[in-house]
């Protein structure tokens, strides 16, 4: 069409005029959405625990496997009881404008949080502290009204990042400034546009998946947004973006011509469930629950959607959770089976002529509606007419609770998603009143209250697997597949290092920009 | 047969043959014509169910057993597309019916009255005028949630300020002429100065407007659809199958291109109509 | 007009979160573990719904002049903050998809009226046609996919001076069309005029008399509706920003649609109306200055 010296001299042209700064040893990683905040009290989506994750350090790391190790806080005991803790720091830990990190920055970090006036959004998972005290600079006491073993697991995860006290003499914290001691300084935040962190050079690794003990080896790293998964892909491919996730359709096609490599998160704790409003018929019938169940078939639909990025989930938290256990799981989950669902939902008098008529909630992007349309379909099979609706994370969440709280009006299902580092997620979901006011009995409430104190790792994980093994037979929480959301990177050639971490973490300190 | 009846059925076909006698009316008529025999003939003559997945092999390319190709779930597009030809014209067709009813009596009723109604009336309707019709559209949306029936509400909503403007000139320029000062002194009713003599004389006028509204209306739609703030899966919109069909251009274009076309095709029948019927209408026009 | 339309804005944007079915505050407050009911009551409370109707309008009104227009539901950020970081980009596209629009409507619509009638005129209106009815999220895809990811020459993410490039033409192409459809009239008004066909009759060439007489006379009209062309622009960009990542209030607003952000798009809406109505001020100065006739009048 156009001779092909023309198309060159024009693309150089256009690329001249076009002004991009040379990237040099920025590394350029591209998003399909921006953070909501960046103070760590002041929201819950991945895309803005991944940017905290580099901003702050917490107290704890993980492992590949996603268990809590050693990182701020060198070593930790407990009393017998279980209701105290006493942490002590590494030494030479610093915050970003050059003041030390020491037990004062825990204490005002933990008092934030669970502030009165304006509480942390996951305030009660820090669990039941009463108080917390400064022993000596590198020494910190936190004090649990009864034991939480789950807290552990917490303090090793982004929505526990110590934010430096110095912080409190900052003008706009979240919004223009935040002082952490992470690998990565902000630089700035364009809201809706991109994040500019530079290189920590104090930067000290304890305990965080990154080989690399000191600071990144890059400057800089900017974290934009293109929301448009082929977009995302063109800037891959023209160098102008380092990684992203790339359209799924297009990854078997990468992988083969080998041009851009694909890493796939492991150990992400996202978890993609059915879940019902239990309040009103047919759903608080566990038979219609469980034909949902029976009728779809997760492995399918994944196949469709996301090929071979995705798998199946048998268990109510995902691998890299204390307690997962696929076999185990796979013995209470309703396996697919449409005859089993058609036979159950006769029982209720529903058939070709009586379907069963219901809403179908489902969180907006990821191309979830593409998979909520495969399940749709899936329902049809068996005399389920399921509508779809779609939206986002935020407003689905309470659109759940509400579907709950009414006693009348069509039946209600959705497809949640939830990551969580540790089963005490299901704590907060299922235990009443449950964050969703939905399916709830005494007898669940009291199992997930011991996962909550037993101490002794062996009986927790009986006990937490017999929270699953109610959850799945009563067909409450009907895992599945995993992961579900932003954990497919694509990468460009010249990166040597990246890697990311368990939970959904990349990380960038390993990073080098080669040839 | 009374004489009023004889002169319409007079001039009936010659509106007709004006319409078709210059080359864009008569495309613009044909594609209409196309439209609504592929909507109502959509049961008989698509092949497969257009919700079926399965009816082919995925992302099979236009041609042989699937006219228009299957799409990522191996549903055939030619279905896909006859149904979605309905939903355009429904949403087309009741969008325009909400914005010009309501249009039309804001529109009458300040005319109509005059004084400090008439100014509230339209000064009210410039305002919503300026705002343009895809930011009330998005805030009736936002306001009452995305879904297919929301989205033509919205859009029905939107198109109003423009009816009423129109509607209120036309109305002004009735009330102004004589018959209609003899009439209010015949003592007539305000419910036959308005039913009987305004508006009948305002809806060829409203007519002509409303063809050419539909194409904004459908596109308008669409608009929303595609933003994912309209129809919601299965129902085959072409907005929402052109916003689904991005994430496969590499590997299935057609998917992509198709809704994109029958869109643009669509529009520009109801443009070309529009413009012909006014200028069939409207003899000054012609002269242009 | 430009004050009644802010105030009709400032009415109906308070009222917007009262039109919502169901409670604004649950849909609102509800992207964690889950919020208590002294949460829930907090932010009826900051956000005033627990006053009668007419006293939240008027503590909007008050913290409107103080430049609040509250925080994001999402992340608690100042909506000015949020808007006034992206308002730029938006008015950026605008002016940018008015001058393509401009550049390619103006001369286009002006050679139809000057052959008009001829085969020129036919073939120019049934492109402005076409143009008007293409789709221009469809037409905004297609440009994507073939320069910026296809051809890989245009940039796709940030909101530098290149990646203006798609969206402004994307935008003004469609707008284009109606640029000129509406300068061909405007000029066929004014060749329709006595003084021109005096001057034609005069026998000056008809090369000249459209220079100098109906080129001028015939832009001022559409000075007027420039006004309105803009608003249509600031429209038309809510779409195409979010298919080109482009950074402005329109993306800014779908995004806050899903989320159920109102507080966000209560304070779109709001700097939607205001920086349509500076516009429509601007242009009437504009007018005044241009057209003699107008300046003595006012």
């Amino acid at each position: 069409m156009i001779p092909t010296p023309l198309k060159q001299t024009l693309a150089a042209a256009l690329i001249a005029s076009a002004a991009i700064p040379a990237y040099g040893a920025d590394i350029v990683w591209a998003r399909y959405g921006d953070i909501d905040s960046l103070d760590p009290h002041k929201a819950t989506s991945t895309l803005s625990l991944q940017v905290w994750r580099l901003m702050y350090d917490s107290l704890l790391g993980t492992d590949a496997t996603g268990a809590p190790v050693p990182h701020v806080a060198k070593s930790w005991t407990t009393n017998e009881a279980g209701t105290e803790y006493t942490f002590s720091l590494n030494e030479g830990v610093l915050c970003h404008d050059g003041t030390p990190l020491d037990a004062n920055d825990v204490k005002y970090t933990v008092e934030l949080a669970l502030s009165e006036d304006s509480p942390s959004l996951t305030k009660a998972s820090w669990g039941p502290i009463t108080a917390v005290d400064v022993i000596d600079p590198l020494t910190v006491k936190f004090t649990l009204a009864t034991p939480f073993v789950a807290m552990i697991p917490f303090l090793a995860d982004g929505f526990s990042s110590i934010i430096c006290d110095s912080n409190a003499d900052a003008e706009g914290f979240g919004t223009d400034t935040a002082i952490g001691s992470g690998p990565w300084t902000l630089v700035s935040w364009t809201k809706g546009d991109k994040i500019v962190l530079a290189k920590n050079p104090d930067y000290k690794n304890f305990g965080r998946l990154a080989q690399n003990p000191g600071a990144p080896f890059e400057d800089g790293l900017i974290i934009t947004v293109v929301p448009e998964p082929q977009a995302r892909l063109a800037a891959l491919k023209t160098g102008e973006v380092h990684i992203a996730e790339p359209p799924f359709d297009d990854v078997p096609a990468l992988k083969e011509s080998g041009e851009l490599s694909i890493t796939v998160a492991e150990n992400t704790g996202q978890n993609v469930f059915w879940e019902f409003a239990t309040s009103r018929l047919p759903f608080s019938d566990k038979r219609a629950r469980l034909a949902v169940g029976h009728a779809t078939d997760p492995a399918l639909a994944i196949d469709l959607i996301y090929g071979d990025l995705s798998i199946p989930e048998a268990c109510p938290v995902s691998r890299g959770v204390f307690g997962n256990d696929q076999e185990f799981c796979k013995q209470y989950r309703p396996d697919y089976d449409p005859d089993k669902a058609k036979a159950l939902l006769a029982e209720m008098g529903y058939g070709p002529d009586n379907p069963l008529e219901t809403t179908m909630v489902v969180w907006t992007g990821g191309n979830r509606q593409k998979l909520a349309e495969v399940f749709q379909a899936q329902l049809a099979e068996v005399n389920i007419e399921a509508d779809i609706e779609i939206m986002d994370i935020g407003s689905m969440n309470a659109r759940v609770r509400q579907e709950n709280e009414k006693t009348e009006g069509k039946a209600s299902m959705d497809m949640m998603t939830w990551s969580w580092y540790d089963p005490d997620i299901l704590y907060a979901l299922w235990h009443s009143p449950g964050a969703y006011r939905g399916y709830n009995t005494p007898e669940l409430d009291k199992m997930l209250e011991d996962t909550r104190t037993l101490t002794d790792p062996a009986a927790r994980k009986a006990k937490v697997q017999e929270v699953f093994k109610h959850l799945l037979e009563n067909g409450v929480h009907i895992p599945l597949y995993t992961p579900g959301w932003e954990w497919v990177f694509a990468v460009r050639p010249e990166v040597e290092g990246f890697k990311v971490a368990p939970f959904v973490y990349p990380v960038f300190a390993d990073v080098k920009l080669g040839g | 047969m009374s004489a009023p009846g004889g002169v319409t059925a007079l001039r009936r076909p010659s509106l007709l043959l004006r319409l078709v006698s210059t080359p864009a009316g008569a495309i613009g008529l044909l594609i209409v014509l196309v439209l609504i025999g592929g909507a109502v003939l959509a049961d008989f003559l698509a092949p497969f169910d257009p919700t079926k997945m399965g009816a082919g092999r995925r992302f099979q390319p236009p041609g042989g057993n699937h006219l228009l190709g299957t799409d990522e779930f191996g549903r055939d597009m030619f279905s896909r597309i006859l149904h979605g030809a309905r939903l355009t014209l429904l949403i087309g067709a009741v969008a325009v019916l909400i914005s010009m009813t309501t249009g039309m009596l804001i529109g009458l009723a300040a005319a109509y009255a005059r004084g400090w109604s008439e100014a509230v009336l339209m000064r009210g309707t410039d305002v919503l005028f300026s705002f343009t019709e895809t930011l009330i559209a998005l805030s009736c949306v936002a306001v009452l949630g995305p879904s297919l029936q929301n989205a033509v509400i919205a859009v029905g909503i939107a198109g109003i300020p423009f009816y009423a403007r129109t509607c209120y000139s036309a109305a002004l320029v009735e009330r102004s002429k004589p018959y209609f000062e003899a009439s209010i002194a015949a003592g007539a009713g305000h419910g036959r100065l308005i039913f009987l003599h305004l508006l009948p004389n305002v809806l060829p006028t409203m007519i002509v407007v409303a063809t050419l509204g539909v194409s904004t209306a459908i596109l308008a739609a669409a608009g929303l659809s595609f933003l994912g703030l309209g129809a919601q899966p299965p129902l085959p919109e072409w907005g929402y199958m052109l916003s689904g069909a991005r994430d496969y251009f590499n590997r299935a274009p057609w998917l992509m291109t198709i809704p994109g076309l029958a869109i643009a095709m669509t529009v520009l029948g109801f443009n070309l109509l529009g413009d012909a019927i006014r200028t069939a209408l409207d003899p000054a026009e012609r002269q242009r | 007009m430009g004050v009644l339309t802010v105030f009709v804005t400032t009415v109906l944007v308070t009222l917007l979160i009262h039109l919502v079915p169901g409670d604004p505050v649950q849909i609102m407050y509800a992207q964690s573990q889950g919020s208590t009911p002294e949460q829930i009551e907090e932010v009826r409370r900051n956000l005033g719904l627990d006053q009668p109707i007419y006293i939240q309008y008027v503590q909007y009104l008050g913290r409107l002049s103080e430049g609040d227009l509250g925080h994001t539901i999402r992340g608690g950020q100042p909506v000015l903050d949020v808007i006034l970081q992206r308002l730029p980009n938006t008015i950026v596209l605008a002016i940018a998809a008015m001058a393509v629009a401009i550049a390619i409507g103006l001369p286009l619509g002006f050679f139809a009226a000057y052959y008009r009638g001829s085969l020129i005129d036919t073939g120019l209106m049934a492109l402005a046609i076409a143009g008007i009815s293409m789709p221009h999220f469809w037409l905004g895809l297609i440009l994507l996919f073939f320069f910026a990811v296809e051809l890989g020459w245009l940039p796709v993410s940030g909101s530098g001076p290149a990646n203006l490039i798609l969206p402004a033409v994307t935008l003004g192409l469609s707008n284009a069309a109606i640029f000129a459809r509406l300068t061909r009239s405007s000029m066929i008004d004014v060749m329709n005029q006595d003084f021109v066909q005096t001057a034609l009759a005069k026998g000056l060439p008809r090369t000249l008399v459209f220079r100098r007489h109906v080129l001028r006379a015939g832009l001022v009209p559409l000075i007027t509706m420039m006004g309105l062309q803009f608003a249509f622009m600031m429209g038309g960009a809510i779409v195409v920003e979010n298919i080109f990542s482009w950074n402005g209030v329109g993306r800014m607003a779908v995004e806050a649609i899903f989320q159920r952000d109102y507080p966000i798009i209560q304070g779109f809406i709001l700097t939607f109306a205001v920086v349509v109505v500076c516009v429509s001020i601007c242009l009437d100065a504009l007018y005044a200055l241009i057209d003699p006739r107008i300046r003595r009048a006012v």
